[in-house]
């Protein structure tokens, strides 16, 4: 294990940084990402639910209820969306530049790379939008 | 030819993983819009709900179960894995529903 470990992240392993491209990087936080946000889809569905036992009556009300200062009076919920959002967006387009892959598009180095940054561009503009017309909502303004 | 023999669990599970992929980037772009602009009908929520309840729970888990499976952790420990993500997919299952429930009966 320890000898493995060592392999993979000493001179010339493929987890050396040194050693690391686009396309390493982009695997290695697809992974990360994706443990990430299935903790979070976790605990997104568990609150949702336990605001369910709170909160009582229809769903709408009770997510104008999340959407109530009071719960986001805790700024640490809203950097936690907001690190969501950015983590879903890299997850979404880098999935879709693999799934490209997958079907025999994009295949090659350097279209790899560039379908690469035109959906990174795509997911910061989607972002940008969902903070611009869904922060006020979430009070953070 | 192969077609007599059956496709192996892992290549559907591989396919499975892309095809919710693709749903997911579609169906979450959607839940975005409905948590900001939700005019909709209580109906289509509830629907568009169960349905990235388990689209996500599938891709979610299958993901972390794919990620555990390139440690090399042996037959055993695979069994394992599989079972305890069915089990916690199931739990979760379970909170979404509850969570949906008032959704789901129309509130």
């Amino acid at each position: 294990m320890t000898r493995r470990i060592a392999r993979l992240f000493g001179r010339g392993g493929d987890l050396n940084p040194r050693n690391m491209r686009l396309g390493i990087w982009a695997w290695l936080i697809q992974r990360i990402s994706g443990i990430a946000l299935v903790l979070f889809v976790v605990a997104h569905v568990v609150a949702i639910s336990q605001a369910n036992f709170v909160l009582k009556g229809p769903l709408i009300t009770i997510l104008d209820g999340l959407r109530n200062p009071f719960w986001y009076v805790n700024r640490t919920f809203l950097a936690i969306d907001l690190l969501m959002l950015g983590i879903i967006a890299f997850h979404g387009m880098n999935g879709i530049r693999i799934v490209l892959f997958d079907t025999g598009i994009g295949v090659g180095l350097r279209s790899h790379k560039v379908i690469f940054w035109i959906l990174i561009a795509a997911g910061v503009i989607a972002s940008g939008l969902v903070i611009y017309y869904g922060l006020p909502l979430l009070g953070g303004s | 030819m192969s077609a007599s023999r059956s496709t192996p669990t892992n290549v559907w599970l591989w396919l499975f993983q892309r095809v919710t992929a693709v749903l997911l980037v579609v169906i979450l772009g959607v839940h975005l819009w409905l948590a900001n602009f939700g005019q909709s009908s209580v109906s289509l929520r509830a629907i568009l709900g169960v349905i990235l309840l388990g689209l996500a729970l599938f891709h979610g888990l299958n993901g972390v179960r794919t990620v555990i499976f390139d440690f090399n952790i042996g037959a055993q420990g695979r069994k394992f894995t599989t079972m305890g993500l069915l089990l916690l997919g199931a739990v979760s299952l379970l909170f979404g529903l509850h969570g949906l429930w008032p959704l789901i009966v129309g509130g």
